[in-house]
């Protein structure tokens, strides 16, 4: 390795090292907050190191349980979002992909108009839809609500990677009398992998941070998910700042885990066959 | 920066469209089950929804308050809403136009004027006796739209200027003294002043704007018509700028972050309601502040008066009139000021001698309840958060430069005529 070769390793490194800081920094600064007092917060004795003598602020947020049943319905709600988003999303992928039918182009366009839509716009038609189908005040509908807001998302991202799929491999599989359904299960399905695993990861935090739905259709506390739990922290007068963020930074560790979690079977899926055995 | 400015406009322009449509939606859905309010109740549980549920100061008063109630009878039961403060009116109104939402609401103003003009609330006028309860007219007089009363204060309170007095041993007594004051206090991480000015906080920011305004001689309207551009409304908003453009205020940080640094010594002034003091004392007890009238040309300031209504969906009229009759007993009117603290309430309360000797500044607060002006548009109650979108996103365009206040004012004069239809 020559000395020029080591310097540009080294500095791709520590470029990398600063962007990852960058992404990381909030996050570590939430921690830091949740751990200074008000004195040191305003007052001119902030450093950059958390005070491990107030990780007892991180106890007290979790003592009445609130906090609990507030990321389990998030967690309810988010993987429900999930994995309906999925189911739903992938037939309607394969069939934009692959069949021709009459408004195929208008369906594409549809998906595509849907994004366009600020939820807040979305937010009193599906209120007046849901009361008459007796949605509202459940943890499921908002996992409805959350699944038509980001399937069309999710929908595009499958068609995508079902388009890179070779279509010969459909044939084959139909010379040998498998029908459509076959198709999308035993051929599709393993090789669109790192797609669904990204699609996923979008989908649940799409629902893991969803507020104006959640705080909208909900009424009863005991249902509320931790997007809206963590808002109520923000009084009129009076806001406390270290509950807020000790809160924050229990509210990103499930999402992070979902990611870490989903993210292996994305590197997975887009290594597997690179090497021959 | 006008791109994000632009979008961000965007976003707020749909959730207040989004409230307007909800209201348009409930002006038609109104229901009229489960008794009008005017007989006696039966076992219900109702829920209670207000923004200062909320608050660490005052919000375990509140809900202490309720439980009061509730063991005082076994017939009702009120549970509080959780809605949180920064979407409470949208989220509400929403719930309400689409024929649910909370039984019992503690509205601010213009969110009441829209809902009562759009048919969300239960009129009362048959089942509260004002002379009867011995409610306070000035204040009491708002509660009516239309000719007819659909909510009872719950909570006034007056706009005074609060100062800390180890940093400002002497309140300004005129705007010049003001702006020396907060430039001379403005030192280091210390500032000598803090007002809301982040689009985010479009409900606050109004309510410093009107201190502004009113304290210049002007108002939004003259009862008819719109007179946002007026020279004395422009005049109370360039004085806003005046401070803004001084460097005197902790740019960048909302309400929640320079309230914590008042009550941490690091800001020497701010505009606010009685409603403050509980939560200054609540956040830092040993704080040496005070509270003055303030210093503008005319004594003229905001009220932030806050009615208790019934929500016109409600399953349970009766049960939530129980509450509101029993709220405005003597007994719990005491009690509901002590937990709100410099604020009043519906009827004339004695302050206690304990609070005065703590805080002894409350006469200055009590006294400007003549001169205090509820914050919405006079004349055009029931449009004021759409006017108050309009008004927020011209004067912060104007405060970040983009034109000059007597343009933004021209083009919010436009904006909101079109509006109303005028």
């Amino acid at each position: 390795m020559t000395r020029t070769h080591r310097l540009g390793v080294t500095a791709r490194m520590i470029a990398v090292l600063v962007v990852l800081g960058l992404a990381v920094f909030p996050v570590y600064w939430m921690l830091v907050t949740a751990l200074t007092s008000d004195e040191a917060l305003f007052g001119g004795g902030l450093t950059l190191l958390p005070d491990l003598s107030r990780l007892g602020v991180f106890g007290d947020a979790l003592q009445d349980g609130e906090v609990v049943r507030w990321l389990l319905n998030s967690l309810i709600i988010a993987s429900g979002t999930t994995v309906l988003s999925i189911a739903l999303g992938v037939p309607l992928a394969y069939a934009l992909s692959r069949f021709r039918f009459a408004g195929k182009a208008a369906l594409g366009l549809a998906l595509l108009f849907t994004q366009m839509l600020p939820e807040a716009l979305l937010v009193v038609p599906l209120f007046a839809i849901f009361r008459r189908v007796d949605l509202l005040n459940s943890l499921h509908g908002l996992v409805l609500a959350n699944t038509a807001f980001v399937l069309p998302v999710v929908a595009l991202i499958l068609k995508g990677a079902i388009d890179g799929v070779p279509r010969e491999l459909d044939e084959a599989t139909r010379v040998d009398g498998g029908r459509p359904p076959t198709v999308l299960l035993r051929v599709i399905l393993p090789l669109i992998g790192p797609s669904i695993a990204a699609a996923a990861v979008i989908a649940f935090f799409h629902a893991w941070n969803e507020y104006v739905f959640a705080v909208t259709f909900i009424f009863d506390k005991s249902l509320q998910p931790a997007s809206v739990g963590v808002a109520g922290f923000i009084g009129e007068q009076d806001t406390s700042i270290q509950s807020i963020m000790s809160v924050a930074v229990l509210f990103t560790l499930p999402a992070v885990a979902f990611y870490l979690f989903a993210q292996k079977y994305v590197v997975g899926g887009m290594t597997a066959g690179a090497v021959k055995g | 920066m006008p791109v994000r400015s632009s979008r961000r406009r965007t976003a707020l322009s749909a959730l207040a469209l989004t409230a307007v449509t909800a209201i348009g939606l409930g002006g038609c859905s109104s229901d009229t089950s489960g008794g009008d309010g005017g007989g006696e109740p039966e076992p219900a549980t109702i829920t209670f929804a207000a923004s200062t549920l909320g608050d660490p100061g005052r919000g375990p008063g509140l809900e202490a308050l309720i439980e009061e109630y509730n063991s005082s009878q076994d017939v009702v039961t009120v549970e509080p809403a959780s809605v949180p403060y920064p979407t409470f009116g949208q989220t509400v109104l929403t719930q309400m136009g689409g024929g649910e939402g909370p039984d019992l609401v503690r509205f601010d103003m213009p969110e009441f004027s829209a809902a009562a003009a759009s048919g969300l609330l239960e009129p009362l006028g048959d089942k509260i006796d004002a002379e009867e309860l011995d409610l306070i007219p000035g204040p009491d007089e708002y509660m009516s739209v239309d000719g007819e009363r659909y909510g009872v204060i719950f909570e006034a309170s007056n706009y005074g200027m609060f100062y800390n007095a180890d940093l400002i041993p002497e309140p300004p007594t005129t705007f010049e003294e003001f702006v020396d004051v907060a430039k001379s206090t403005t030192s280091g991480d210390t500032y000598g002043l803090a007002f809301r000015h982040l689009q985010a906080e479009e409900p606050g920011v109004w309510q410093d704007i009107f201190n502004y305004v009113l304290g210049f001689g002007g108002n939004w309207s003259d009862g008819e018509k719109l007179t946002l551009n007026s020279p004395e409304v422009v005049e109370g908003l360039e004085a806003y700028q005046e401070l803004y453009d001084a460097n005197v205020i902790p740019k960048g940080t909302d309400a929640a972050t320079f309230r914590k640094m008042f009550a941490t010594g690091k800001v020497g002034m701010e505009l606010n309601n009685g409603g403050y003091v509980t939560a200054t004392v609540a956040a830092n007890p040993d704080l040496n502040f005070s509270v003055a009238r303030i210093p503008f040309p005319e004594q003229k300031q905001g009220a932030l008066l806050a009615p208790i209504v019934i929500n016109a969906n409600s399953e349970h009229k009766d049960a939530a009139l129980d509450f509101i009759n029993w709220m405005l007993e003597p007994e719990q009117q005491v009690s509901l000021q002590e937990v709100l603290g410099a604020s009043s309430v519906a009827t004339p309360t004695e302050r206690s001698a304990e609070s005065l000797e703590q805080y002894p500044f409350l006469p200055v607060l009590d006294e400007l309840t003549e001169s205090g002006v509820p914050q919405i548009v006079v004349g055009f109650g029931a449009q004021t958060p759409e006017i108050r979108t309009i008004v927020v996103s011209e004067v912060l365009a104007a405060l970040q430069g983009q034109q000059d206040m007597q343009t933004a004012m021209d083009n919010a004069q436009e904006q909101a005529e079109e509006l109303v239809g005028q």
